[in-house]
């Protein structure tokens, strides 16, 4: 763990079922108290659930989900509404591929960084200020990430996914939770993701990350979280969850690994 | 002057034409930009109609004109937009038909205000008493001053449009109507938003519904069915709700080639006007709507152009 203070998401006695059928029952976790923590399990292991809960997209039927911020303060996510998340730090992408179809890719970066104050019904000269402001930042996502053409829109599902994770990073999250954010995408695409995961987990956000490729766990993570049938059975380090017994059963062994 | 050779139909036909294209544009902000179905545009601008009308007649007012005027309008503004606030909010969690119904179960209960309140609003009867804020001489020359001020009425709303489509604000509208979840996970204030909207819009709605109050000088239940309702939307929709002009095209040839062109240009006899006409006018705009939506969603101007007006505003 660094020295400086991170953002970290309390998970207390949350249980959530569809159907019947409990799909989460973490009895206790903390997550995002290391730089750059995995969720690791198999499919169906609720793991998205979870994320969604504690966004408030989904309310859980029972239990506490906290916020730590790094300034020291404490929000309680499951009364906040999903809209004022993010502005106290706490973002997500989506698992699912998610876009606005009428707005363009500049659109979008332009609308992430966007305030009430230039986004209010009369203000004239709102839009100039927006773009000088926030200019230079999205430039150089747009040239890093090598978008052709930002005043088109989003066509193929890389391109969407992509532009969901420049999204959360124009948020300026402390915390981010990405659920998935490699499926689909190119390998050199994939590659600058995660640059850009490790870039902005050292500057102090806290990055939880659902991921399938285990060699990307393995690598990018400080620890693992491993999730099984609804509920959290260890957190440790990578190496550690790698030589698990009861990970290999249930994940690793069963063609993963 | 003399305006011996203009027909006092056309100035208040090109009225109408003129008030219908700034409800469609208003309109547009609602469904095309955010698209929140609105099927009660006639009880927002009608609440307007009747505010306006009830204070001008009813209230003694201390001071003359254009005060008597510019009060009643901004209370029937005002009226409008708190009706938007509320309209806005009991549907801003239903889907698109829970706002139709909601927005359409709004007029009819302004409707049936408008025909009990009889004592203020004059029910079936009507109320008279409503007149301009000056007086030219004539009748004619009045109701052509008043035409030239709604054209001018409308031309901002259509700047203003115009001008969302080029600002974050319109950007936000954009993105809560392709998909309002996301744009809440943005930490957009989606509600927020689409209450600001209706508010600024519907009070729009009302005052244009006072204007025409002032144009017609007279208050009649039979303005609160469903007709104007279905010309904004017939129009917007065939001329393409997506678009700046969409309203503007598509009105005028849908109003204005009835309420105009065939009234003034097409020799049919007489009795067809009041008869057959505005009964065909219904029946067309409606068939007209099932044609557009089933042949071209889009309408005639097409899907929004983002990614030309972002190049335009953003490249180079
Ligand atoms: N909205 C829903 N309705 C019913 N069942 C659901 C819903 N969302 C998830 N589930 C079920 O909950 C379980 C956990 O799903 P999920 O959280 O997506 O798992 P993971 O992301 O770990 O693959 C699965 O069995 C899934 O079918
Ligand atoms: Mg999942």
């Amino acid at each position: 763990m660094g020295d400086q203070r991170r953002s970290s998401i309390r998970v207390e006695q949350v249980q959530k079922s569809y159907a019947g059928r409990m799909v989460v029952d973490v009895d206790e976790l903390v997550l995002g108290d290391v730089p750059i923590e995995g969720l690791l399990g198999p499919n169906g292991a609720g793991k998205t659930t979870l994320m969604r809960m504690v966004m408030n997209s989904v309310s859980p039927d029972a239990g506490r989900i906290t916020l730590n911020s790094s300034d020291g303060s404490t929000t309680t996510l499951s009364s906040l509404p999903t809209h004022k998340m993010a502005h106290h730090g706490v973002v997500k992408s989506t698992q699912v591929i998610t876009d606005f179809d009428q707005l363009t890719i500049l659109d979008s970066m332009l609308l992430a960084v966007a305030t009430t104050g230039h986004e209010f019904p009369v203000r004239p000269g709102a839009e100039r200020s927006l773009m000088s402001a926030n200019e230079d930042e999205i430039r150089s996502y747009l040239e890093r990430f090598g978008f052709a053409d930002a005043t088109a829109i989003a066509m193929s599902a890389g391109e969407k996914k992509l532009l969901d994770i420049l999204r959360c990073l124009l948020l300026k999250p402390s915390i981010l939770l990405l659920d998935e954010p490699t499926a689909g995408l190119p390998d050199e695409v994939t590659a600058k993701v995660l640059e850009v995961i490790r870039e902005l987990a050292a500057d102090g956000t806290s990055v939880v990350i659902v991921e399938h490729d285990l060699d990307v766990i393995w690598e990018l993570c400080d620890e693992v979280t491993f999730m099984a049938e609804g509920r959290v059975l260890m957190k440790d380090d990578p190496a550690s969850i790698r030589a698990n017994a009861t990970v290999i059963e249930k994940y690793l062994g069963a063609g993963h690994g | 002057m003399s305006l011996d050779w203009l027909d006092a139909f056309l100035v208040s036909g090109t009225f109408g034409v003129v008030e219908i294209v700034g409800l469609g544009l208003l309109l547009h902000l609602q469904v095309g930009l955010t698209r929140i179905a609105n099927f009660g545009v006639v009880g927002f601008w009608g609440l307007g109609l009747y505010t306006f009308g009830v204070l001008y007649v009813q209230v003694d007012w201390p001071f003359g004109e254009p005060w008597q005027f510019l009060f009643s309008a901004l209370a029937a503004s005002l009226a409008a937009a708190l009706a938007g606030l509320v309209v806005a909010w009991l549907i801003a969690d239903l889907d698109s038909d829970g706002a139709l119904v909601g927005t359409l179960g709004f007029s009819a209960i302004v409707l049936i205000l408008a025909t009990t309140q009889d004592q203020l609003t004059g029910g079936a009867l009507g109320l008279g008493g409503l007149g301009f804020p000056y007086d030219l001489g004539t009748t004619k020359a009045n109701e052509l001053l008043w035409l030239a001020l709604m054209t001018a009425l409308v031309g901002l709303i259509l700047g203003y449009v115009w001008w969302v489509h080029r600002t974050p604000y319109g950007r936000l509208l954009i993105a809560i109507g392709s998909n309002e979840p996301l744009a809440r996970s943005m930490g957009k204030h989606t509600t927020g938003a689409k209450l600001t909207l209706f508010a600024i819009t519907c009070g729009l709605m009302g005052l244009l519904g006072a204007m025409h109050g002032v144009m017609v000088r007279f208050l009649d239940i039979g303005s609160l069915d469903v007709g104007i309702t279905l010309a904004a939307l017939a129009g917007l929709i065939l001329g393409g709700t997506a678009r700046v002009w969409g309203a503007v095209i598509g009105v005028l040839l849908t109003v204005g080639l009835f309420d105009i062109v065939i009234q003034f240009y097409v020799p049919l006899p007489q009795e067809w006007f009041t008869q057959a006409i505005p009964v065909l006018r219904e029946a067309v705009f409606g068939a007209l709507l099932v044609v557009v939506l089933l042949f071209r969603p889009q309408g005639l101007l097409g899907q929004m152009r983002r990614s030309k007006l972002i190049r335009a505003m953003h490249d180079g």
